[in-house]
């Protein structure tokens, strides 16, 4: 089988959100191009990358939403939440005030997208140590508090942000496993694309049959 | 024993000349016996038989010897007939064989003879065969060339499942090739063979793809579940048919029908059921906000073509880069055909339900918006699903203007009278309102600046004439000093509400000047409004009216000196405290600015006046008595007291 960029088990969409100049769209331009996009336009609407990533063997394609963290564009971007398999909350580690936010955000996310939904915090900018406002003992306890798994990452160096996209497709890729998330139901967020794995599941349950019959 | 005999023979012989006796002494005395080999053989042989010497037995010794010799010779004798009978059967053997070879070599002789035209022809033959065998090796390599194996053309034809051979493409390259191969051929003299396999490669080629297409057919047709599983094969397929363009065509035509019904699916399902347990929520159910409702569906659509895109380039990455371009605009474009509709029903249904003109204003925006960020992602401009979206907006653009004007010529229709303190009306205030809801309904919108700015002359076009019109109208019963501060006041109100905007530098120019109109009625009516209350109305009236001709002022009636003084002293009383005498309209004025603004202008314009009458009086022409104590105060003195 010819590996193409197209050859992938699965599609999993996720959406970036986050106050204004946070550094959403950097996220998103130093996961696609492994590049930091040093003077950002501001997002207009809603924009979108891919990228294929390898999960427990699986070949996922990610589609991922970037949405403008402006506040004209809040009605806009609030649909694109559903049907979304992971949530990237985004706030600056510098600036207080994106992280006080979060809760707005996290409630946004929590009504709009479906409760498999993974939603992963992230404090960007973790190389401006010297300008920090927000501690990472605080965001982790907030994190905690609403299970949400966090890391601090830096779309300028790079730091942490293969970590963030990478640990979100694995923990949905893992309710996929566990069975918590339906493929077969209508925007779970996750395109199944049958090729190989379908197989195997078949011939799975083919043994399983023998087992019985037995 | 000859040799003895003849050695006795010479014995004898030699004692002949002289004397045979020396002779034969000298003789044997000579003999050396020793050296004479045969002497020594013949005596050991006659020791054989010589056993006694003896008279006898040398008297018998010639006989003896002779005897014996007699009986060695017949033994010889017989010996050798014996030999010679061998000998002559021999040569009867030799005799038989010789004639007997004699036959052979004369029947091999006759037989050559026969033969050597079979030799001959043998050889040709041989000859021959040596060059049909490389002929057929010519013709197996040209066959193995310039035709398909048995198999190949089992692949081709394929089996009655319709399923693919793995192979299959590998034949199918295979025909390609050798038709192509052909060509060669035809610029050779073997044109006929030319011909004839490019035919047949013809035929099987076309069945072929007959084949490959109603497979990819098939398989394209079944995928239509909400991710499909574009497989390598069909990939290969795609390629491949691209060949026939009709056929890729066709073939597209069929992905796109099932990815449509697919589209439309998912689209309705969205609509009516939503995520799994019902969260995210369907769509249907935000139907009571019209621009979540409108927003959601819109949204749900870019994300799906994202999608659907990316379907198409999976199923066209084998082909090169600019075919993929080129066709994913049309797939794409017939793909979304099919959610036209629904989506176009639902959305003029929000839009002639009259959500309002603001909620019709940012539908109109969204639509815009979609439209632009649609077509970005299908980078095209045409197609059903942006027409539609297109007609939309334009739609939703005319529903905004009707509410807009619809909103106008209903206050037309009902206009109030303006509340007693001159300031705006509840239907103003509204308007207002609106106005202000819909500008700034505007920073939330999504279209770009230039956009904006036309949007933003049509809607002050819009609202703004009826408006002013409308406060017209409303103020077309008051008296010149109420209608102008009220109007003032209007317009002061639209101003300030028009100046927290962008674009709106033109507009706010007209309503300055409109305004300026109405504050010089203003501080014209101040002035007099003054005037009259100090009783210098009639003073300064004639002062201006006066002629050198009608004599001396102070011999006018009613600008006797007395009257003078009285007029004058009331006006003291104005000096001392002004703003007793302020219109109580002034007083109303919304804008402290304008307010004060109208005061000192109203000043000015009585500074002058009193400046006129000032001249006047105590120009010696007029005739008036000690003019000084009848205006006391000089002009600057007045500026003063009143600045």
């Amino acid at each position: 089988m010819a590996t193409g960029p197209y050859n992938y088990s699965y599609i999993f969409k996720y959406i970036i959100i986050g106050d204004m100049g946070v550094g959403k769209s950097c996220l998103l331009h130093q996961f696609t191009e492994k590049k930091f996009m040093a003077d950002c336009p501001h997002t207009i609407g809603v924009e979108f990358g891919t990228r294929i990533i390898e999960v427990a063997g699986q070949k996922i394609k990610l589609q991922i939403w970037d949405t403008a963290g402006q506040e004209r564009f809040r009605a806009v971007t609030r649909s694109y939440y559903r049907g979304a398999a992971g949530a990237l909350m985004v706030y600056d580690i510098t600036r207080r005030s994106t992280y006080n936010h979060l809760s707005s955000w996290l409630t946004d996310a929590r009504n709009l997208t479906n409760p498999n939904t993974v939603i992963f915090l992230i404090g960007n900018k973790s190389d401006l140590e010297a300008q920090r406002d927000v501690t990472y003992e605080e965001a982790k306890q907030f994190a905690e508090e609403n299970g949400l798994m966090f890391l601090e990452c830096s779309a300028k160096t790079g730091e942490n942000v293969e970590d963030a996209f990478l640990d979100t497709a694995k923990k949905i890729f893992q309710n996929i496993q566990d069975g918590s998330l339906d493929l077969n139901a209508a925007e779970s967020g996750v395109q199944h694309k049958p090729t190989s794995p379908r197989n195997a599941l078949n011939t799975d349950q083919a043994q399983n049959k023998e087992g019985c019959g037995c | 024993m000859a040799d003895k005999e003849q050695s006795t023979e010479t014995l004898t012989a030699a004692s002949q000349p002289n004397n045979p006796l020396s002779r034969k002494l000298n003789k044997l005395l000579d003999t050396r016996l020793d050296n004479d080999k045969d002497m020594l053989e013949a005596l050991k042989s006659l020791s054989t038989f010589f056993t006694g010497n003896n008279l006898r037995s040398r008297r018998s010794l010639r006989s003896d010897i002779e005897r014996k010799s007699l009986a060695i010779n017949e033994e010889f004798v017989q010996s050798f007939a014996e030999v010679n009978k061998q000998l002559e059967s021999i040569y009867k053997d030799v005799h038989g064989m010789s004639e007997c070879c004699q036959d052979m070599t004369s029947r091999l002789k006759a037989s050559k003879e026969q033969t050597r035209d079979l030799i001959s022809q043998t050889t040709k033959l041989q000859a021959e065969s040596q060059k049909l065998h490389m002929k057929s090796q010519v013709v197996d390599a040209f066959l193995a060339k310039f035709q398909l194996k048995p198999h190949e053309v089992k692949v081709l034809r394929g089996t009655k499942d319709g399923s693919l051979h793995p192979d299959f493409f590998t034949a199918l390259t295979r025909v390609k090739q050798i038709h192509n191969d052909c060509k060669v051929l035809l610029r050779t003299n073997h044109q006929t063979a030319g011909l004839e396999i490019m035919e047949s490669m013809a035929l099987h080629q076309e069945s072929a793809y007959e084949r490959l297409y109603r497979w990819a057919q098939n398989e394209c047709r079944m995928l239509s579940g909400e991710s499909p599983d574009v497989n390598n094969q069909l990939c290969d397929a795609m390629l491949a048919l691209k060949d026939r363009p009709v056929l890729f065509r066709y073939t597209l035509d069929e992905f796109g029908t099932a990815r449509r019904t697919a589209i439309v699916r998912g689209f309705i399902d969205a609509l009516t059921k939503g995520g799994p347990g019902g969260t995210p929520r369907p769509i249907e159910l935000h139907s009571h906000d019209p621009l979540r409702y409108v927003g959601d569906m819109l949204a749900w659509l870019h994300q799906a073509i994202a999608s659907e895109r990316e379907h198409i380039q999976a199923l066209l990455k084998k082909c090169p880069a600019e075919e993929i371009e080129k066709q994913t605009v049309d797939i794409l474009g017939h793909i979304t055909e099919g959610v036209c509709r629904a989506l176009k029903v639902r959305v003029e249904q929000v839009l002639v339900s009259e959500p309002g003109s603001v909620e019709l204003y940012k539908l109109a925006n969204l639509l815009q918006f979609y439209c632009s960020t649609i077509g970005e992602i299908m980078k095209t401009n045409s197609g059903a699903l942006l027409s539609t979206l297109n007609e939309l907006h334009t739609l939703g653009v005319k529903m905004f203007y009707n509410s807009l004007h619809c909103h106008a010529s209903k206050q037309m229709e009902k206009v109030e009278f303006p509340p007693p303190d001159l300031g705006a009306t509840s239907a103003l205030n509204k308007t207002l309102r609106l106005l202000q809801d819909i500008l700034s309904s505007h920073d939330n919108s999504v279209v770009p600046l230039d956009t904006r700015r036309e949007h933003f002359s049509q809607i002050l076009g819009c609202m703004m004439d009826p408006l002013i019109q409308m406060c017209s109208v409303s103020a077309s019963h008051l008296s010149t000093v109420d209608m102008a501060t009220y109007m003032v006041n209007c317009i002061y109100l639209i101003q300030s509400t028009l100046a927290l905007y962008e674009f709106t530098d033109q507009r706010l120019e007209m309503l300055q000047a409109q305004v300026e109109a109405h504050i010089d009625t203003l501080v014209s009516e101040q002035a007099s409004f003054v005037l009259n209350q100090s009783g210098l109305a009639y003073l300064f009236g004639t002062v201006q009216q006066h002629q050198p001709k009608q004599g001396p002022l102070s011999a006018i009636q009613g600008m006797d000196p007395a009257t003078v003084k009285t007029a004058m002293t009331k006006f003291d009383s104005y000096l001392s405290s002004p703003d007793v005498y302020v219109m109580p309209q002034c007083a109303l004025l919304l804008s402290t600015k304008l307010r004060e603004s109208v005061k000192k202008r109203a000043v000015g314009l009585l500074c002058q006046a009193y400046q006129q009458m000032y001249t006047a009086i105590l120009g010696p022409d007029n005739k008036y008595p000690n003019p000084n104590a009848l205006v006391p105060r000089t002009p600057d003195q007045v500026v003063k007291l009143l600045s």
